[in-house]
C-alpha cells in the first residue's frame, strides 16, 4: 500500500506470522478436543440415551400426556446441549482453521518472497514522497470474483465431501479454489506493502468534497455509505414480507388471525427466542447467545478504540495492579487489546452458529419464508464479523511485529471504522429480528 | 476516534470524573443493552402489574436503537470532531432508506384502505368514509 517513507522489514519477520498460525491452529485443535470430542461426545450419550427413553415412552400407553412431554422436553434439552458442544467445538476449529491458512499461507508468501532494500532509494525523499497506490485490491477483488462465480458449484462439492448428499466432482472445486488462491494472494501482497508503513505519505485528498482528509478515511465512509444500503435492503425486505404476517406475537395479544388455529401462524425468529415466545422452547438460555453477542460486538468496540487510544498516545503509562501483566508495554497494550477485539468477535461467531444450531433444530430452517430472510441477514452481518476478524489478524501480527504508534495508528482508526459499523449494523439487526 | 481537542462535554467528563467520553459512551450503550434485553425479557414491568405489551416493546427498542445508534456513530466512529462531510457521507444512505419505508407502506397489501389510519392513529376516515 504505502511506498513512502517505510520502516524497513525483514523478510525473517513474516515467519512469526507463520508461527502465530500454528499457536492459533494448536488452540482450535484443543478447543475441538475438549469441546467438541470431550464434552460433546458426552453429550451424544446423553441425548441417545434420552432419545431411547422418549422411544420407549411413546410405546408406553400407561404414560399421562403431562409425563410424555416431560421426557420429551428432557430428549430436546439434551439434544439443544449435545449441539452447543459439538458446534462449539467444530466452529472454533473451523475458524481457529481458517485464520491459520490466511497467516500462514500470507506468512509463508511472504517470507520467500526477494529482499526488498528500501534503505537506499534514491527516488524518494524521506516524508514526502508519492504514494504509488496497490494493485493488491484489485486482485483481490477477482478472486471474490472468480470464488463467486464457482460458489454454487463450491456449495455441491463441499456437501457431497462432507457426505451431505450428491455425488462428488473435482471440476466442482475448481474455479472456487482458484478464486481462493487469488485472493489469498492479494491479501498476502495487500500486507506485505502495508507492514513497513509507519505513517508518513498517506495519501491527501486535493478536490472537493473531501478535500484535505486522507483519501483512505475517505474511501472507507464511501464504503460504509454503500454497506448501509446493503444492510436497509434486508431491513427493508424484511420489514416489507413482515407486514403481511400474523406472527405469534401479534396473534397472541388478538390483532390478527381471526378464525386462524396456531398452526396457521408465522414463527419468527424472535417467536423461538423470547422467553415467552413459541410455546415451551424460549426461555433465558434460548435468548443468551443473542444477547451475549451484543454485549460482545459492544465490547469489541470499547477495546478497538482502547487499542487506537494507547497506540496514538504519547505519553502512555502501564496501568497498575493485575491488568499490568497484561498492558505492560504500550506496543504490547495494543496487540492485547487488538487480541481480545478478536477473541470477542470469534466468540460473536462461535455463539452465532450455536443460536442458528438451536434455531434449525426446534424446526426454524432456511427453507421457509421467514427462515430465509433471517439467515440471510444475519448470515450476511455475521459475514462481515468474520471478514473483519481476517483484517483484525493482521492487525494483531502488525501490532506484534514492527507496532502501532502515535505516527501510523490510523490503521488502527480506519479499520475500526469498519468494526464499529458492524456493531451499528447489530444495534438494528439485533432488536429486529431477535427480539421483536 | 481521530485525534481531535476536547473540548464541552468531552471536557466535563474528563474533568469530573477522570474517565474520556469513550468509557462513558461504553457504559450508555452497555446499560440500554441491558435495558433493550430485560424490555423483551420480562412481560411485566418488575415490580408492578403493568404488562409489557407488543407496543411498549417496539416503542422501547426504536428509542433504545436511536440512542444506541447515535452514541457509536458520534463517538466511537467519531462524527462528533470530524468535519462534516463525513457525517453527510454517512447519512445520504437515509435518504434511500426513506424511500424504501415509503415503498413498503405503499406496497403493503392493506395501503389502500389502511394506510391513512395507520399514518394517523385514532384516525378513521379509513373505515368510515
Amino acid at each position: 500500500m504505502m511506498s513512502g517513507f517505510n520502516n524497513h522489514v525483514d523478510n525473517s519477520v513474516w515467519g512469526r506470522a507463520v508461527l502465530m498460525a500454528g499457536a492459533i491452529l494448536t488452540i482450535g485443535i484443543v478447543a475441538f478436543a475438549a469441546l467438541g470430542l470431550g464434552v460433546g461426545s458426552v453429550k451424544h450419550d446423553e441425548y441417545m440415551e434420552a432419545k431411547g427413553e422418549y422411544k420407549e415412552a411413546l410405546k408406553d400407553t400407561s404414560l399421562t400426556e403431562s409425563e410424555l412431554y416431560k421426557i420429551h422436553h428432557h430428549e430436546i434439552d439434551a439434544h439443544l446441549s449435545y449441539l452447543t458442544y459439538w458446534v462449539a467445538g467444530v466452529t472454533i476449529l473451523a475458524i481457529s482453521g481458517i485464520y491459520a491458512i490466511f497467516l500462514g499461507v500470507g506468512g509463508f508468501f511472504n517470507s520467500i518472497q526477494p529482499q526488498e532494500d528500501h534503505g537506499h532509494d534514491d527516488h524518494h525523499d524521506d516524508h514526502h514522497d508519492d504514494h504509488h497506490g496497490s494493485a493488491s485490491p484489485i486482485v483481490f477483488c477477482a478472486g471474490v470474483l472468480l470464488f463467486l462465480i464457482g460458489f454454487p458449484d463450491f456449495v455441491e462439492g463441499m456437501r457431497a465431501l462432507l457426505s451431505q448428499g450428491g455425488t462428488f466432482a473435482p471440476g466442482d472445486m475448481v474455479l472456487s479454489t482458484i478464486g481462493l488462491t487469488i485472493i489469498m494472494i492479494g491479501v498476502a501482497n495487500w500486507w506485505r506493502e502495508d507492514l513497513p508503513f509507519i505513517g508518513y505519505g498517506e495519501q491527501i485528498a486535493t478536490s472537493a468534497p473531501f478535500e484535505g482528509e486522507h483519501i483512505r478515511k475517505a474511501g472507507l465512509w464511501v464504503f460504509i455509505m454503500s454497506e448501509v444500503m446493503v444492510f436497509a435492503t434486508f431491513f427493508s425486505s424484511y420489514l416489507r414480507i413482515r407486514t403481511e404476517w400474523c406472527t405469534k406475537w401479534a396473534f397472541d395479544e388478538g390483532r390478527c388471525g381471526v378464525g386462524m388455529t396456531e398452526g396457521d401462524i408465522v414463527m419468527t425468529a424472535s417467536d423461538y427466542l423470547r422467553p415467552d415466545g413459541h410455546a415451551g422452547t424460549g426461555d433465558f438460555w434460548t435468548m443468551l447467545p443473542g444477547a451475549v453477542n451484543t454485549f460482545a460486538l459492544i465490547i469489541s468496540s470499547y477495546t478497538i478504540v482502547l487499542a487506537l487510544k494507547t497506540a496514538k498516545s504519547k505519553d502512555w503509562e502501564a496501568p497498575k495492579g493485575a491488568l499490568k501483566f497484561l498492558l505492560p508495554d504500550k506496543k504490547t497494550a495494543v496487540r492485547n487489546y487488538l487480541i481480545a477485539t478478536l477473541a470477542l468477535g470469534s466468540m460473536f461467531i462461535v455463539l452465532k452458529l450455536v443460536e442458528w444450531s438451536h434455531l434449525v433444530a426446534e424446526g426454524f430452517t432456511v427453507g421457509t419464508v421467514q427462515g430465509s430472510i433471517f439467515y440471510v441477514a444475519t448470515g450476511a452481518h455475521g459475514l462481515h464479523v468474520f471478514v473483519g476478524l481476517l483484517i483484525m489478524l493482521y492487525l494483531v501480527f502488525k501490532a506484534d511485529t514492527i507496532g502501532y504508534d502515535e505516527d501510523n495508528g490510523q490503521g488502527i482508526e480506519y479499520f475500526g471504522l469498519y468494526w464499529h459499523f458492524v456493531d451499528l449494523a447489530w444495534v438494528v439487526i439485533f432488536p429486529a429480528f431477535y427480539l421483536y | 476516534m481521530g485525534e481531535h481537542a476536547v473540548t464541552g462535554l468531552e471536557k466535563w467528563l474528563l474533568d469530573k470524573t477522570g474517565k474520556d467520553i469513550y468509557f462513558w459512551n461504553f457504559q450508555v450503550l452497555m446499560f440500554f443493552t441491558l435495558f433493550e434485553v430485560a424490555a423483551v425479557f420480562f412481560t411485566e414491568i418488575p415490580g408492578t402489574s403493568i404488562a409489557i405489551t407488543r407496543f411498549m416493546v417496539w416503542g422501547i427498542l426504536i428509542v433504545v436503537g436511536i440512542i444506541k445508534g447515535y452514541g457509536i456513530a458520534a463517538y466511537f466512529m467519531h462524527l462528533r470532531g470530524d468535519p462534516r462531510i463525513y457525517t453527510r457521507t454517512a447519512l445520504f444512505p437515509v435518504l434511500f432508506v426513506l424511500l424504501m419505508m415509503w415503498g413498503i407502506g405503499l406496497s403493503n397489501p392493506e395501503a389502500i384502505t389502511e394506510l391513512p389510519s395507520w399514518c394517523t392513529p385514532d384516525w378513521d376516515y379509513a373505515t368510515n368514509r
